[in-house]
C-alpha cells in the first residue's frame, strides 16, 4: 500500500520532492484521483495535493483566476458563475465513465490531462486558457513561469508544455487560468436522419459559414438513447449545433441554419435544454458504467469520414465532436484498437486512450505515436524537469 | 553599440574559408564577402550591428538538417533569422557563427479550405496567408503591425499577436503544426492538420521559443472565416484614467471585442497628421473598439460600448458605418510606429504586457520617466489584452541619449513587472531584454528552461547569447532558492 503525503503548502511539495529525488524513490502525483488515465504506475508513495486547494485571485474584470492545485473544479466553477464567468474550454466531468455519476475532480487534474469540451475547435483547448503557473520540478526546485496575462513571450510557455503532462514533469502548485463571459444566450440546432457522410459534410457547410458555431456533435441512431431530453428524438441520428451570443444575433443565426438546410428534418433546442445537452456531451454521459475502452480519436476532418468507413464492420459506438475534428469511441477488444491506431498515425492522427482496463494499463503504451526521435526528444524533455525520473514515472511513456 | 554577446571561438572564425567551402558542399546560396553580408547585420532592432562568418540560405529541409547537422559536429553557432523584423534583436548575428537565411522557404505549399488551414513555408510574410485565402472569404487571424513583411515562421519564434488577439487568440492558439529541424540535423513533425497532441506540447513550447530550440522548415496554421460584419467605434477621452476604466467595464460586461486600443495624445495628434485619420486632437486618450459578428449582433454590441463610454465620461464618440470608415480608423494607429519616426530622428519600441486595471497607473509612472529621462515618449497600447507599447523618442547621434532610451525602457519594462505584468507581450526577450528576466524569473525558474535548452540543444550552438541573462545570475537577486543551506542542483550547469 502507498504511503500518501498531503502537502499544505509549495515548500511542504518542495521539501517532500527534494528528499524523494536525494533517495532515489519514485512519487505517484494525484488531485482527487478521479481520472484513471495513463499507464499504472508503482511507487511506495504518493504525493496527494487535495489539501491545497482555494482560490487565491479572482479578478472577474482581468479575465483571470489564480487557484490552488487540489481545488475542486466544482468549486472554482461556482464562483465564476457568481460573475457570469466560467471556463471557456469547458472541462470534462469524467466521473460518469470511471463511475457513473459526476466527479470532476481537481483543477490540478483537469489541467494535466489537457482535454477540452465541445467548444475546443472554436474557443481553443484547455493549453490555450493556462497563462502560467507554479509547480516543484522533480529536483524538488520550486519553478514557475507565464504570469496573468494573455500576452506573453517572456521565456518559453513552460505552461504548454506542463499541461497535459500528467503529472510527469513537475507537481503543480498554483495555476492561472483565464476565465470567459457566459454567453446571454444560446440554442442548439438539430438535424436529424443523417448518416455520418452527410453529418461531415453539413458540418463543413455549417463550420465554413461566419455563423460562428461553438459546438458541432453527430451521433449516429445506435448510440442516442443516453440522452435525457424528451424533446430529442431517441430513434434517429442526431447531429447539434450550438450558437451563442447575444439573443438577437442567435436568434438571426438560427434563422439561416433554417435556410441553409431547409431540406432537412430539424428543430432547435432551446437556452436550458442546450446546456443539459451539450453538458451530456461533454462528460461522455453516453458511455457512463462502460466496461469498454473509452478513447478519443483525433483526426484531420478530411480523414475521419474514411475511419468511420473503414472500421464501419467492427460495430462500435461512437459519436463525433468539434466539428468531426474527434470521435469519442466505445471499442470491445485490443485489436480493435490497435488497428483504429495504425490507422491514426497513417492518416495525421491519434488514438488516446481515456478508460481502460488494469491489465492494459499495466502493459500497453499510453500514446499512439512510436517517432523514435519524438520518444527521444521527450525523454530529454522529461529528464530537464525530473532528472531521475521520479514523478510519476511510465504514466505517459513506457521507459520515461 | 557595444553588445555583449557569447565569448567568441576564434578557431571558427580563422575556418572561415574551408566552412564555407564545407557548406557550399550542401547549397551554393552562401553569402559571405563582407559586402554582400551588411543587410544582414541586424534585424527590427538597429541599434545593435554585427556580421556573422557567412550567411547560408537553404531552400529545402534536407538542406537544413545537413547545415545543421554540419554545425553541430564542428561547434559553430548558428542562428536562424526570417524576415529580420523582429524588435527584440533575437536574429543579431554573431562574430563566429553562420547566419542560417530562411528566406527562400517562401512559398504557400497548400491551402486547404476542407481542414481550414494553410502548410507554408516559414518566410511567406504572414498577410500572404490571409491574401491566399481571402478570395473565399477566409484569414488567419493573429495581425502583428509588421504583416507586410514578417515572417510566419518568425511569428512561431516569438508567438507574435497583433491587434485582434484578446478574441482571436496569438500565433500559439492559431498554429496546429510545424516541420523543425533540431541543432544535430533531426527532423521532427510536431502537430498537423488534426487539433492537438498527444505527448508533451511540444508545439506549445516550440512556439515563441526565439529560435532557441530548433528551425521551422514548414508551418501550419487554422484559418477563419471572416465575420459577417466588422465595425469600430472611436472614442475620446479627457483623462487616460477614463479610457482604461472604460476598457475594464466593457470586459467586466461580458463583452469580448475583436479589438481595443488605446493611443494617447501625442500619438493620436503624430498618427493624424502622418496619416489623416481624421481623429479628434482636443483628447488625451482615444480608445478605439472593434466588434465582429453578424450584423446584428455587432450593431447591439456598439450600442452597449457607447452606453459604457458615456458612463465613464466619454467626450467624443463616432461608430463606423462603412468598411473604408472602419479602415480608416485603424489607418492611424498601424502607421503609429512610422508616424513616430517623423517626430524624432529615432525610437525605441518598448513592449510590456500588464493587467489592464494598471494602465493609468503604469502610464503616469512612464510620463514620470519622460521628464525624469528628459526623452519624449508617445504610448499606444492593445488595451484588451493589456499589451503596452510605449515609444521612447532619442538621437541615436548622441550616444548619451541611447544610453538614455535603453535605461527608460528597462524603468518601464521593471514597473510592468511590478504591477504583475511581464516583459514582453509578443517582441520577444532577444537581446533587448535579457538581462531583465531577473526581474520577473529566479534562479530556479531561470535553470529550468536553461535544462529545456539542454535537452534540445546540449551544445548551446543554435541562437546563444539570446533570450537569457549572460551578463549576471538571477541569484544575484538574492532570490535562489537555498534548502537548509544547500544549494539544491549543486551538480547541474550555472550560466
Amino acid at each position: 500500500m502507498s504511503e500518501i503525503f498531503y502537502p499544505k503548502d509549495e515548500q511542504d511539495v518542495s521539501d517532500f520532492i527534494f528528499d524523494s529525488f536525494n533517495k532515489n524513490n519514485p512519487i505517484e502525483i494525484i488531485g482527487h484521483g478521479s481520472k484513471k488515465i495513463g499507464r499504472i504506475i508503482q511507487c511506495s508513495q504518493t504525493l496527494s495535493l487535495k489539501s491545497m486547494n482555494g482560490i487565491l485571485e479572482y479578478f472577474p474584470e482581468e479575465l483571470y483566476i489564480k487557484v490552488l492545485p487540489g481545488t475542486p473544479l466544482n468549486f472554482i466553477e461556482s464562483a465564476l458563475k457568481e460573475k457570469n464567468q466560467n471556463l471557456g474550454f469547458e472541462p470534462n466531468d469524467l466521473g460518469y465513465i470511471y463511475k457513473g455519476q459526476s466527479d470532476p475532480g481537481s483543477i490540478g487534474g483537469v489541467v494535466s490531462c489537457n482535454l477540452s469540451g465541445p467548444g475546443r475547435f472554436k474557443n481553443g483547448a484547455l493549453r490555450d486558457h493556462v497563462l502560467g503557473f507554479k509547480a516543484v520540478n522533480g529536483s524538488g526546485a520550486k519553478i514557475k513561469s507565464g504570469g496573468t496575462v494573455v500576452k506573453n513571450v517572456t521565456g518559453y510557455d513552460l505552461s504548454k508544455i506542463v499541461t497535459g503532462s500528467y503529472g510527469t514533469l513537475c507537481a503543480i502548485t498554483e495555476i492561472n487560468l483565464k476565465v470567459s463571459p457566459i454567453p446571454d444566450f444560446e440554442e442548439t440546432f438539430v438535424i436529424n436522419n443523417l448518416n455520418y457522410i452527410e453529418a461531415i459534410d453539413i458540418f463543413n457547410k455549417a463550420l465554413d459559414s461566419s455563423l460562428e458555431i461553438s459546438g458541432a456533435c453527430f451521433f449516429s441512431e445506435d448510440n442516442v438513447s443516453f440522452l435525457t431530453l424528451n424533446d430529442v428524438k431517441k430513434d434517429t441520428s442526431i447531429l447539434g449545433l450550438r450558437i451563442q451570443g447575444p439573443k438577437p444575433s442567435v436568434v438571426e443565426r438560427i434563422q439561416v441554419l433554417n435556410k441553409m438546410f431547409k431540406d432537412q428534418p430539424t428543430y432547435v433546442l432551446d437556452t436550458y435544454q442546450t446546456v443539459i445537452f451539450w453538458r451530456e456531451i461533454k462528460n461522455l454521459e453516453g458511455y457512463a458504467k462502460s466496461e469498454n475502452f473509452i478513447c478519443k480519436i483525433s483526426l484531420p476532418i478530411t480523414n475521419m469520414g474514411n475511419f468511420l468507413k473503414h472500421f464501419q464492420n467492427l460495430k462500435f459506438k461512437y459519436f463525433l465532436d468539434w466539428g468531426g475534428n474527434i470521435a469519442w469511441c466505445e471499442i470491445h477488444n485490443n485489436r480493435d484498437l490497435d488497428q483504429m491506431r495504425i490507422f491514426c498515425l497513417k492518416h495525421d492522427g491519434y488514438l488516446t486512450v481515456i478508460k481502460a482496463n488494469d491489465n492494459f494499463r499495466q502493459r500497453e503504451d499510453f500514446l499512439t505515436n512510436s517517432n523514435s526521435n519524438l520518444k527521444i526528444l521527450s525523454k530529454k524533455l522529461k529528464e530537464s524537469f525530473d532528472p531521475k525520473s521520479i514523478l510519476n514515472p511510465n504514466k505517459m511513456y513506457l521507459g520515461i | 553599440m557595444p553588445l555583449t554577446l557569447p565569448e567568441v571561438d576564434n578557431t571558427v572564425i580563422e575556418s572561415k574559408d574551408k566552412i564555407v567551402d564545407d557548406l557550399s558542399k550542401i547549397t551554393k546560396n552562401i553569402i559571405h564577402s563582407e559586402d554582400e553580408i551588411k543587410p544582414y547585420e541586424t534585424d527590427g532592432l538597429s541599434v545593435y550591428r554585427q556580421k556573422p562568418i557567412a550567411v547560408v540560405l537553404p531552400e529545402t529541409t534536407d538542406q537544413v538538417s545537413k547545415i545543421l547537422k554540419y554545425c553541430y559536429e564542428k561547434k559553430i553557432k548558428v542562428v536562424p533569422r526570417g524576415a529580420g523584423t523582429g524588435l527584440s534583436g533575437g536574429s543579431i548575428p554573431l562574430a563566429d557563427c553562420i547566419l542560417l537565411g530562411m528566406g527562400k522557404f517562401n512559398k504557400i505549399l497548400e491551402t486547404d479550405f476542407d481542414n481550414r488551414c494553410v502548410v507554408a513555408q516559414p518566410c511567406v510574410a504572414n498577410l500572404a496567408i490571409t491574401q491566399a485565402v481571402e478570395y473565399k472569404n477566409f484569414y488567419y487571424a493573429p495581425d502583428p503591425s509588421s504583416q507586410l513583411a514578417c515572417s510566419i515562421g518568425g511569428n512561431v519564434a516569438e508567438n507574435s499577436g497583433g491587434v485582434h488577439s484578446l478574441k482571436y487568440g496569438t500565433t500559439t492558439n492559431n498554429l496546429m503544426g510545424v516541420e523543425i529541424v533540431l541543432m544535430d540535423g533531426t527532423i521532427l513533425k510536431l502537430g498537423g492538420k488534426h487539433l492537438d497532441s498527444e505527448g508533451y506540447d511540444l508545439l506549445g513550447l516550440i512556439t515563441g521559443s526565439e529560435g532557441l530550440l530548433g528551425v521551422v522548415t514548414e508551418v501550419t496554421v487554422r484559418i477563419l472565416k471572416k465575420p459577417e460584419s466588422v465595425r469600430a467605434v472611436l472614442i475620446g477621452f479627457n483623462s487616460i484614467e477614463d479610457s482604461g476604466n472604460c476598457v475594464a467595464d466593457i470586459i467586466a460586461k461580458g463583452i469580448v471585442p475583436a479589438g481595443m486600443e488605446i493611443m494617447d495624445k501625442p500619438l493620436i495628434i503624430a498618427t493624424d497628421n502622418y496619416a489623416k485619420a481624421g481623429y479628434p486632437r482636443d483628447v488625451e486618450a482615444l480608445l478605439i473598439v472593434e466588434l465582429d459578428g453578424t450584423s446584428s449582433e455587432v450593431d447591439t454590441l456598439i450600442e452597449k460600448v457607447l452606453d459604457i463610454a458615456k458612463m465613464n465620461k466619454a467626450s467624443y464618440n463616432r461608430a463606423s458605418n462603412s468598411d473604408e470608415e472602419r479602415i480608416r480608423f485603424w489607418k492611424g494607429r498601424k502607421a503609429a510606429f512610422t508616424a513616430c519616426g517623423v517626430l524624432a530622428p529615432d525610437y525605441i519600441c518598448m513592449d510590456g504586457s500588464i493587467p489592464r486595471n494598471k494602465l493609468a497607473d503604469v502610464l503616469g509612472y512612464i510620463n514620470k520617466l519622460s521628464k525624469k529621462y528628459k526623452l519624449n515618449v508617445a504610448n499606444c497600447f492593445h488595451a484588451g489584452d493589456g499589451n503596452l507599447h510605449p515609444l521612447i523618442m532619442f538621437d541615436s547621434n548622441d550616444p548619451e541619449e541611447l544610453k538614455k532610451a535603453e535605461d527608460f525602457g528597462a524603468d518601464i519594462l521593471k514597473y510592468c513587472v511590478k504591477v504583475g505584468g511581464v516583459l514582453s507581450g509578443e517582441h520577444g526577450i532577444g537581446v533587448e531584454k535579457r538581462e531583465l528576466m531577473c526581474e520577473m524569473f529566479n534562479d530556479n525558474d531561470i535553470q529550468q528552461q536553461l535544462n529545456i535548452k539542454n535537452a534540445f540543444d546540449e551544445k548551446n550552438l543554435l541562437n546563444p547569447g539570446k533570450v537569457f541573462p549572460i551578463l549576471h545570475r538571477c541569484a544575484e537577486g538574492g532570490r535562489m532558492h537555498i534548502h537548509k543551506g544547500r544549494d539544491k542542483f549543486p551538480d547541474l550547469p550555472r550560466f
